[in-house]
């Protein structure tokens, strides 16, 4: 006899165990080897209750319902014989249960991420300053764990909520998720490759123009392609792409643009939109560090004809691995699609059949007519799709995205004022002209006069707990795996090469409290007054 | 074309003509707008979408609204038991579920010179889109020969009194089932040039018979577009 799903009468004990009253109640369990069954106290009044209550609609009932307009509350549960049951008096339907039991893994996933996630003092010197890292709370978890017990897995409900929630936050049309912002990044370069574009298709040999001082998915998909970077230098303090430089970089070669906002900084789109439409090149945004950060009042990631965000844990949002293209144009929407899904040509969604209503009376290539439309790849794609429980994080994270990036404001704020009393010794940050960066970190460029060099700052912050990262690769020429690559210095990287040397960030991610920044300020300031004194 | 997309749609005015067996449902969609190109069709649902659950029962319709209006309007006949369905559910105020946008008709590869556009009954919704939009007086000397079981069924002469102004090189040629009888298969091969594009749509049939009867007659393939599904 299947019991869960029943509702029986059945002697309820008091709280204090003076007594019992046989009350309805909905079994959720089948009995344990003791004959112990878990029942849900149910009312017919709004019984104290200091957990979800749900109403016993005629929905519920898989039979004759109650008769009269009872409430299951779940924060009244209680492991009883089963051989306590008077009888029987209805039953729910599997789904209401489904619901019933979702809510108790719900309830009991926020009071477990309550206990984990109490906050922990800041010791500091004992406790880490990190640079970035995961800020979440239950709503995260309960996402995934509802996700979890879907187990849709591939792009589900979650991922069509997460890609309208980007959509929304940025006021673009097409948004497509991905594994990765480095998969963001090779599917966005790789879509415009397809033949489906013509004369306008990126192809082997043609130059796309890049900085060397950045993050080496912005290159990459570049040379994947069979194309050539060409490596402009930048100016400090925006670290972002020389604008007089870009324009002479420019030849008959030149088909693309792809360039990072550095660390959230956006690069002066006025100049590089306008450069672009006058020598017909394709831009790139690749907005992984600034997911937020707006250029004359407009989100970066619009600007372009493609953007990728990026939801590794360090970013202004994450979902662990994962990552975002962002377009308004309907056929980069559908080429990036394709190069994502194994280059299949058919767009029905996972589980979706002939939904074009012409799956069996096209022609492809050299396929017979009528080959089936499923199975007809028109690019030479990947699979890099995100998965739902990712997605379901990441709608969660959407929520926070706003307060996050003032955040980051904040924090980058609080850095200036650190940092003011030593400006002598370090070149600040400054926000491109227009522009309102949500900061991904604070970064600095020791100056030759300093009485310290970037390493030795480094090693004492990151010995003292605080965590730093230098500008990623540096100068890209200068990695092993670059040295020997296809590519093209237009006239020099010498800023790119003194970033370098001498240049580092500090993270501004909205993990950080006022207690870790100030301790940043007194270590600097104890580390910078030691080191002026031995100079 | 844009990312297939599901929304949530109110309907804000039905039309109910000829007695009761055709039509038209003016839809406005909730949230984001959506994009979608001249000739494309959408998938309409009636049953709420649960997003956790796979995609309701629907059928598909052409949209014959322009692109860039904040509305969708669509024409159906009721010919079946979800169709039946439609037209006693749904009333102002009523919701609906679409998947949209699905269809290449206009997106094709095609001449605009002399183009042909032969629509059987509530088959010229489709083209409705293009004629409405725009883009449409960029085709040159557009012509449209549109089949109609009689004058009582002539629904959308606004619809193409607006097309004339917007192209005033447009040509239509109605023909009444009860009158003149089909359209003339004849005439429509002489309306369009060497490179001239036919688009058919309508009732699988008329599609099929004239089809066939353009290629027979030595127009390329290629050059014939229609709006059918399997």
């Amino acid at each position: 006899m299947k019991f869960s799903g029943k509702i029986v009468k059945i002697p309820f004990p008091f709280t204090d165990l003076s007594g019992n009253k046989s009350r309805p109640a909905l079994v959720v369990s089948e009995p344990d080897a003791y004959g112990d069954l878990k029942v849900l106290f149910i009312t017919t009044s709004n019984a104290r209750s200091f957990g979800q209550v749900l109403e016993l609609s005629n929905e519920c009932y898989s039979g004759e319902p109650l008769p009269f307009a009872s409430k299951l509350h779940l924060d009244k549960a209680y492991l009883l014989s089963k051989d306590l049951i008077v009888k029987t008096l209805a039953a729910v339907t599997d789904k209401f249960l489904e619901q019933v039991l979702r809510s108790l893994v719900m309830t009991a996933t926020t009071d477990h991420q309550t206990t984990k996630n109490s906050a922990r003092d800041f010791v500091p010197g004992r406790s880490r300053v990190q640079y970035a890292g995961r800020v979440f709370d239950a709503h995260e978890v309960k996402n995934a764990v509802s996700a979890s017990l879907d187990f849709w897995l591939t792009e589900g409900r979650f991922s069509e909520e997460f890609a309208e929630k980007i959509a929304d936050f940025l006021d673009i049309d097409e948004v497509l998720l991905t594994n990765s912002g480095s998969s963001a990044n090779l599917l966005a370069f790789s879509a415009l490759t397809s033949e489906k574009l013509g004369e306008r298709r990126l192809k082997p040999g043609d130059e796309v123009i890049s900085v060397a001082a950045g993050f080496p998915a912005t290159i990459t998909p570049i040379l994947q392609n069979g194309l050539v970077p060409v490596y402009v230098d930048v100016s400090i303090p925006t670290y972002n792409i020389d604008i007089d430089m870009l324009k002479k970089a420019i030849t008959p070669k030149t088909r693309g643009v792809f360039l990072a906002h550095t660390l959230g900084n956006p690069f002066d789109l006025d100049a590089v939109v306008e450069l672009c439409e006058q020598h017909d090149l394709w831009l790139i945004e690749d907005n992984c560090d600034a997911f937020g950060s707006t250029y004359k009042g407009k989100k970066t990631g619009t600007f372009g004809h493609l953007s990728t965000i990026s939801f590794y844990p360090a970013h202004h949002i994450t979902t662990g691995e994962g990552g975002a293209i962002c377009t308004n144009d309907p056929q980069l929407a559908q080429l990036v699609r394709a190069f994502r899904d194994w280059g299949r040509d058919c767009y029905c969604a996972g589980g979706e059949n002939n939904t074009c209503g012409k799956r069996f009376t096209q022609q492809f290539g050299t396929l017979p007519k009528g080959y089936d439309h499923k199975y007809v790849y028109s690019e030479i794609g990947y699979n890099l799709k995100m998965t739902d429980i990712q997605a379901a994080i990441g709608a969660a994270q959407m929520e926070k995205l706003p307060a996050f990036c003032e955040q980051r404001k904040a924090n980058f704020r609080r850095y200036l004022e650190i940092f003011e009393p030593w400006k002598e010794f370090f070149v600040l940050p400054e926000a491109t002209p227009g522009s309102d960066p949500a900061w991904f970190s604070f970064i600095i460029t020791v100056k030759e006069n300093a009485p310290l060099t970037r390493d030795q700052l480094t090693a004492e912050l990151n010995a003292r707990l605080i965590e730093t990262r230098n500008l990623f690769a540096g100068n890209m020429t200068r990695q092993p795996a670059f040295v020997s690559r296809p590519g093209r210095i237009a006239d020099h990287l010498q800023n790119t090469d003194k970033i370098m040397n001498n240049t580092f960030f500090l993270g501004t991610y909205p993990g950080l409290t006022s207690a870790m920044l100030d301790y940043t300020e007194e270590v600097l300031r104890d580390f910078i007054q030691r080191a002026a004194v031995v100079a | 074309m844009a990312m297939v997309k599901k929304v949530s749609a109110t309907v804000a005015e039905v039309i109910i003509r000829e007695s009761g067996s055709v039509y038209t449902l003016v839809l406005k969609p909730h949230g984001r707008s959506v994009r979608y190109a001249a000739g494309q069709f959408l998938h309409l649902a009636l049953a709420d979408y649960d997003p956790s659950q796979p995609w309701p029962e629907s059928r598909c319709f052409s949209m014959q609204s322009a692109p860039d209006e904040e509305v969708i309007r669509l024409t159906y006949a009721v010919k079946g038991g979800f169709t039946g369905h439609m037209a006693q559910k749904l009333s102002v105020g009523s919701d609906v579920w679409l998947k949209l946008p699905y269809g290449d008709l206009f997106t094709r590869e095609h001449s605009r010179e002399s183009t042909v556009f032969i629509a059987g009954g509530t088959g010229v919704t489709p083209f409705l889109s293009l004629f409405a939009h725009p883009r449409f007086a960029t085709y040159r000397s557009p012509k449209l020969f549109l089949g109609l079981r009689s004058a009582a069924h002539d629904f959308y002469a606004d619809e193409l009194e607006r097309a004339v102004q917007l192209n005033p090189d447009f040509l239509v040629t109605r023909c009444f089932q009860n009158q003149t009888g089909f359209i003339d298969s004849e005439q429509v091969l002489r309306a369009g040039l060497a490179q001239s594009a036919y688009f058919i749509s309508g009732p699988p049939e008329m599609i099929f018979y004239f089809k066939d009867f353009l290629v027979k007659r030595g127009v390329e393939p290629d050059r014939i577009l229609t709006d059918d599904w399997e």
